[in-house]
């Protein structure tokens, strides 16, 4: 059996806001959501230019009680889910259809805040004991259970880690299950909370982070030919992904239809980006799809704004389009939200499926000076550009480990 | 109820703060766990912290706390009489 997928539903939690449209306005703008901040309390503490949900009240959606036995990770991740389900007008759907809808959630690190305050509590303040839910908050798997929990899933409940990739394999994974008809709903997306002051070292180690400069809000620079690396981001994005016939049927609003998923392994180092790893998963969505290089129009970068990452994601794109490439439109909303990690798939497959919705491609914001290195594609530069003929889309994850994954997209009436 | 009741009371109500929307003088002894919907991890967040606070342990229980007055006779054999008297 194969089955079409629509995506009838959005939910969102960001550093620049929790309604999907708002923020897609925000983002065509070029607008940043990256700012300062200290994370970590002294001595233990860095301030860093950081995309971080400042607004986010969990309690006031969740209530207080809960919010004892939920990491950060968790929170957003639930928060964005509710807002999703909502969006798909799914509220009122009946326990034994519920029943039946998986969740298939994706995150990096899940419950670092945890770990590191049972650390802290531990090692740094001489504590004996730590909390009896360390392990339950913690634990990789806990946000996609509380979703479940929230919205009464009884479906299968899996969490993927796959580092920058996460959420993106989700949604492909939830694509997979609606198309072959093991499922006919999935909640699915990814989150990762703002990281503790150890990782936030650990990041720092790395030497892939970008500095604040002059404007902290345009440090990161996708393609840029002064770019100086990422900048992390915290939150959440979540779709409902849905049969397409279902979706009609009950008279839905359908964003966007996935048409292909492709993932792949560059096995060739742990950091380093690959061509030929990349365009294999670049191929394999179009196949799935049934589409060939020239229909794809426009394509989410992963564009980190690495040095290293940016130049190789673009020699891919070339590659795969070849003479096709110089007339499809390219951008890293990473540039404005932040890189989100685990959650990094999701909320740029949010921003594509925006995009074919709405006929308006969001840029890659500050960039006024395109590294020659990334040139050979039509960058949507600084300000989002309307579209009206968008059809088809293309979102790229590629993750530290080699792990690819690309999803592709086509707008309602293509 | 004596000082040292009323005591332990106000030190659950301080730390159930974290964990409820209820407010703090709507919560009594007859108040049900359940009502303020405190389930059995939240409940050993809040045992935790009240052991914590008292710098004790409480060892575990026969029957499950239901009641708030359940869980001030937990903390209150732990609570030194000149904490009370400080207080009072």
């Amino acid at each position: 059996m194969t089955r079409r997928v629509a995506i009838t539903g959005l939910g969102l939690v960001s550093s620049q806001g929790q309604s999907p449209q708002a923020v897609f306005d925000a983002w065509c703008a070029g607008q940043s959501g990256i700012g300062l901040h200290t994370v970590g309390d002294e001595p233990h503490a860095m301030t860093v230019p950081y995309a971080l949900c400042t607004d986010f009240d969990a309690a006031a959606v969740l209530g207080r009680s809960r919010l004892a036995t939920m990491d950060r990770v968790s929170q957003l991740s639930t928060v964005a889910s509710v807002s999703a389900w909502r969006d798909a007008g799914l509220d009122e759907l009946p326990q034994v259809q519920r029943d039946l809808a998986c969740t298939l959630w994706g995150t990096g690190g899940g419950g670092t805040q945890t770990t590191e305050r049972s650390y802290r509590d531990l090692f740094v303040k001489g504590r004996a004991r730590i909390s009896p839910l360390t392990v339950v908050l913690g634990m990789s798997n806990a946000a996609a259970s509380h979703i479940a929990l929230q919205l009464g899933l009884g479906g299968e409940c899996l969490t993927y880690s796959v580092a920058c990739a996460s959420s993106a394999v989700a949604v492909g994974e939830a694509f997979r299950r609606i198309r072959s008809g093991e499922a006919d709903i999935a909640l699915t997306g990814g989150a990762e909370a703002g990281l503790p002051f150890g990782m936030i070292k650990a990041w720092d180690s790395l030497q892939v982070t970008a500095p604040a400069g002059d404007q902290v809000e345009a440090c990161c620079r996708p393609f840029h030919a002064e770019r100086r690396g990422l900048v992390l981001g915290e939150g959440a994005a979540a779709l409902v992904l849905e049969d397409w016939e279902r979706a009609t049927q009950r008279g839905a609003r359908i964003y966007a239809e996935v048409v292909g998923y492709g993932g792949s392994c560059d096995h060739a180092h742990l950091t380093a980006p690959d061509v030929q790893g990349q365009l294999r998963a670049l191929r394999q969505a179009l196949h799935v799809g049934q589409l060939n290089a020239s229909d794809v129009q426009y394509i989410n970068a992963h564009g980190t704004a690495t040095m290293e990452g940016d130049p190789v994601e673009v020699q891919a794109l070339k590659a795969l389009l070849g003479d096709h490439a110089a007339k499809v439109m390219i951008s890293s909303t990473k540039s404005m939200h932040g890189h989100l990690l685990g959650a990094a798939g999701a909320i740029e497959i949010m921003a594509t499926t925006l995009a074919l919705h709405r006929r308006m491609v969001p840029p890659t914001a500050h960039l006024d000076q395109i590294d020659p290195a990334c040139e050979g594609l039509d960058h949507v530069a600084v300000q989002g550009r309307e579209s009206p003929g968008l059809k088809v889309a293309l979102s790229n994850s590629f993750a530290f480990g080699g792990s690819n994954a690309v999803l592709a997209l086509r707008s309602v009436d293509a | 109820m004596n000082d040292k009741t009323a005591y332990a009371l106000s030190l659950v109500r301080q730390a159930l703060a974290r964990y409820t929307d209820t407010p703090s003088d709507a919560i009594e002894l007859d108040t049900s766990l359940a009502d303020l919907a405190v389930d059995s991890l939240t409940l050993a967040e809040l045992l935790f912290e009240l052991e914590d606070r008292l710098g004790t342990t409480i060892s575990e229980t026969e029957s499950v706390p239901r009641l708030i007055s359940d869980v001030v006779a937990l903390i209150e054999p732990f609570i030194d009489d000149q904490e009370v008297k400080s207080v009072a």
